[in-house]
């Protein structure tokens, strides 16, 4: 993970100047809309499979479950190896994606008992999992950074604040000896506690000694002011870092098993048959998920996880046929949503709708206590905005959107009631009575309005004229009706 | 007298479920009762009786509706249920403050608007029923989440107690809490009692219920409205995120013993007052921890012991059947090996050496030569065996 951070660092040195990147990385709000883009990128990469293979309740299993895995191997840390707990540290990852693969056994254990359906195992399995995670937590991490807060929106606002540092120039570390000017040295009574004496006793013995005697970082050092030139340090926070690696083994796993994947998710059966391992992939994706996840749960918190998974595969999946323009479009979603999910924290809605104005008018309408500014989670936010845009690909969707299938499902009627009329009077070409205009709709018991909006449809296709009340096809007509038959119909 | 033998068949199945019923009422009944009965010491605060209380009653209503929820597949609609009342409570409490019916109100409205959505994602588009549960109860937690932050930020007293709808919190009932607890729960129950038959119907033949009832779809629909309700009821307890447990954890465990409605749901219902009573008991001794997970755990518990030991169905009890059926098989296999040996030498009385059988039979011959020794149908002393008259008999059964 320190490899990664310092070859990306390296690459950033080597183009931008080290205050360009401190501003750039230093802005909380760059550094959210990174981690977020990123949490959403391998969120949509998997999901889009996740969601093909009809998983995506596992997936909110897992999310929540990983909690478990996160607290057993901090309490690990603590209590058995005696470190300082980290939330980046691959033990994490580990617990994390044991907790992960634990879910789905449990489940399919549960449900191959078969004393209960695949819903209510899922049920049973994940809800006790977590159940157990959120005790340990309470009890045991009152005094480590790990609270109910941070388990259900993560931390993305702060991501920037939780930084290395890389040091480019003065960077030698600094070491001060009893001699050295900077040290600061105290004389202190070594037997004054011991014998109870006082320190002006003449039998106290006194012993000099350093104070702050030691190695320093370049960092430290101009912190304490050690050293008289600040060095060149670059931040790098290290959500990004994580982050990115995880990304990294999404992509590459993705991109490796493309066709492994494709082919297992649209017909297992082909794949087992072709000397493939569906199950291995199976697994090896819900480890993946549980990385991916234990990744996110620093940044968003571990309930809203799953959102990043479904939602933009979701939304791509309204917009294409093809496994890879999905993959494309759900990765694409998903950014486009954290970095509008930031700005809807921040109170702008798609930089069109300020959420203020809308406060201040619903404070006049209902009452709101008077409070106007909105500023709320950046994560629940970044979820909302991706939200948003499923909606959008819902209703606007060519294919597949409530506006195209409204359109498409009208066509069908109109022309089906064209074809209805036309082929009556095609039928009763020589009998008046049933083409008079003025009794016409009865025979198909529709209403007078549609009779003449169906009338006026054909009337505009000059398939039919109307002459002294009655309705008559025209040759044009005529031709549409056998033209109809002949491909609808298979009449000769 | 093949009638007369029918006859008796359905008498004797007929006792049986009245006996099952019974049963179940008296055990109902025992568990309950140990929920109530500590209720009354003397030594308990009126604190932890009152929470004590409220989480009995949520877990009688919750596990009664919650048989309906398992039964009918719906399990996980009841946790996207939960997601989705979230943002109704954060919206009732903007409205109107901190009133419980009010908060009921908007999470059981919150919660059916997200059901109407998860339905319209899955008629209207390609979309299945799991993706379009993950979506709606992520987005709708999201929303809820973006409102309880703007709350805070107000930063008025009252808006402590929202927060614990999300992990639950017993401690938050107060005694006018319990009442309209009860209330609603009762109702609820009442309802339940009222369209029993019909319930039974609309779970169990859907189609059936369809051609004969003339309301089927109303019915359905009050149906849901109730587990609504039961789920809405809950939230205090256990909380939005582990409500799913607490609401069909009692209703898994309960099938387990019975195959039959009444005694399920009589059996849900106490189990879940079981659950719900205990786990608010420990959180209310201890108020670091929080409620929803406790209840959880011990449901949850409860119901894979259930699945463990239940007789007739349970995980170790088919164990135990397989392999007594496996064991009669061997025992049957090895007879008739003696036996054939004894035919092929023309002498019942025939010896046969262990290591024969053995060799036939693999190590299984040994533990079956065992059983038939205790069983009185072959003699012998652990290594030269032969048939007994009973076993030649038993053998020549076999055999016909």
């Amino acid at each position: 993970m320190q490899g990664i951070e310092t070859i990306i660092v390296q690459l950033l040195v080597s183009v931008f100047s080290p205050e360009q990147i401190n501003a750039f990385l230093g802005d909380p709000r760059t550094v959210a809309v990174i981690v977020g883009s990123m949490v959403a990128a391998s969120g949509a990469l998997l999901g889009t499979f996740l969601l093909l293979r009809r998983m995506s309740l596992t997936t909110d299993a897992i999310s929540h479950t990983i909690l478990l895995g996160i607290v057993a191997s901090f309490l690990f840390m603590v209590f058995v190896l005696g470190v300082e707990p980290d939330l980046s540290s691959p033990l994490l990852v580990i617990g994390a994606a044991l907790a992960g693969v634990a879910t789905v056994l449990l489940t399919e254990a549960i449900q191959r008992s078969g004393l209960v359906k695949a819903d209510a195992a899922l049920g049973l399995a994940f809800p006790l999992l977590f159940s157990i995670g959120v005790l340990l937590i309470a009890r045991f991490t009152s005094n480590i950074h790990l609270d109910a807060d941070s388990v259900m929106v993560g931390e993305i606002g702060l991501a920037w604040t939780n930084a290395n540092s890389y040091c480019l120039e003065r960077c030698d570390p600094v070491v001060i000896t009893p001699d050295d000017p900077r040290a600061e040295t105290s004389r202190i009574c070594t037997n004054c506690e011991r014998d109870a004496i006082s320190p002006r006793s003449s039998q106290a013995v006194f012993e000099t000694a350093c104070a702050n005697c030691g190695t320093y970082s370049a960092a430290e050092a101009w912190r304490l002011r050690l050293i008289p030139e600040a060095p060149v340090l670059v931040y790098f926070p290290r959500a990004i870092g994580v982050m990115s690696v995880i990304t990294l083994i999404n992509l590459l796993f993705v991109g490796l098993f493309y066709k492994e994947l494709k082919l297992s998710t649209f017909d297992q059966g082909l794949a087992r048959s072709l000397g493939f391992r569906p199950g291995w992939l199976h697994y090896g994706l819900m480890i993946l998920v549980s990385i991916a996840a234990v990744g996110a749960f620093d940044a968003v918190g571990s309930i809203l996880v799953v959102a990043f998974f479904v939602i933009p595969a979701a939304a791509a999946y309204l917009l294409t046929d093809r496994l890879a323009p999905m993959l494309a479009l759900a990765i694409l979603i998903g950014v486009v949503g954290a970095y509008s999910g930031y700005d809807l924290a921040r109170g702008t809605l798609f930089g069109i709708i300020q959420i203020s104005d809308v406060l201040v008018l619903l404070d006049r309408v209902i009452g709101l206590g008077g409070q106007t500014t909105w500023d709320s989670s950046i994560s629940a936010s970044m979820v909302l905005t991706t939200f948003m845009l499923f909606v959008l690909a819902w209703v606007f969707s060519p294919r597949y959107g409530l506006i195209a299938n409204f359109a498409r499902r009208r066509w069908q009627r109109q022309e089906f009631a064209h074809q209805v009329l036309l082929a009556h009077l095609y039928n009763h070409g020589d009998q008046p009575e049933e083409r008079a205009e003025a009794s016409l709709h009865e025979h198909f018991r529709w209403s007078r309005e549609r009779m003449r909006w169906v009338l006026s449809g054909v009337r505009a296709q000059q398939w039919v004229a109307v002459e002294g009340g009655l309705v008559t096809l025209t040759e044009r007509g005529a031709h549409e009706v056998l033209d109809f038959r002949k491909t609808n119909l298979q009449v000769q | 007298m093949g009638a007369h033998r029918f006859s008796d068949e359905i008498t004797t199945s007929l006792q049986r479920v009245a006996f099952e019923k019974s049963v179940s009422w008296v055990v109902a009944g025992a568990i309950l009762l140990i929920v109530a009965v500590p209720l009354f010491s003397i030594e308990w605060t009126h604190t932890l009786r009152t929470v004590v209380l409220g989480g009995a009653v949520l877990g009688v209503v919750c596990g009664a509706l919650g048989s309906f929820a398992v039964l009918r597949q719906q399990s996980l609609l009841g946790d996207a249920l939960a997601h989705t009342a979230l943002p109704g409570i954060a919206i009732a409490f903007l409205v109107s403050g901190r009133s419980l019916p009010a908060l009921l109100l908007g999470a059981g409205v919150a919660g059916w608007i997200g059901v109407l959505l998860i339905r319209a994602l899955t008629t209207t588009t390609r979309l299945k029923q799991d993706s379009a549960m993950a979506i709606v109860l992520s987005s709708f937690f999201a929303l809820g989440l973006a409102l309880l932050a703007y709350i805070q930020g107000r930063g008025d007293a009252s808006q402590a107690g929202l927060k614990s709808f999300i992990f639950g919190q017993a401690a938050a009932i107060v005694e006018r809490d319990v009442v309209v607890l009860a209330l609603v729960g009762g109702a609820v129950l009442l309802v339940m009692i009222a369209f029993w038959k019909e319930f039974k119907l609309i779970t169990f033949d859907p189609e059936f219920a369809h051609t004969v009832v003339l309301r089927a779809r109303a019915i359905d629909l009050v149906l849901s409205l109730l587990i609504v309700i039961a789920i809405v009821l809950g939230l205090q307890l256990a909380g939005v995120v582990l409500m799913v447990g607490m609401l069909i954890a009692p209703a898994v465990a309960a099938r387990q013993f019975t195959s039959r409605m009444e005694p399920m749901v009589l059996l849900a219902a106490a189990l879940g007052g079981l659950a719900g009573g205990g786990g608010a008991f420990v959180s209310g001794l201890d108020a670091g921890l929080p409620t929803g997970p406790l209840i959880v755990v011990a449901a949850v518990s409860l119901a894979f012991v259930a699945l463990a030991v239940a007789p007739g169905r349970g995980v170790i009890w088919t164990w135990l059947a397989e392999r007594r059926d496996r064991r009669n098989f061997a025992a049957q296999n090895v007879l008739s090996d003696l036996y054939r040996h004894c035919l092929s030498h023309d002498d019942p009385m025939q010896i046969t050496d262990e290591s024969m059988l053995v060799n036939l039979r693999g190590d299984a011959a040994r533990i079956a030569l065992r059983q038939l020794q205790r069983e009185g149908l072959v003699h012998g002393d652990g290594r030269l065996w032969r048939l007994t008259n009973a076993g030649v008999d038993a053998a020549r059964r076999l055999e016909m």
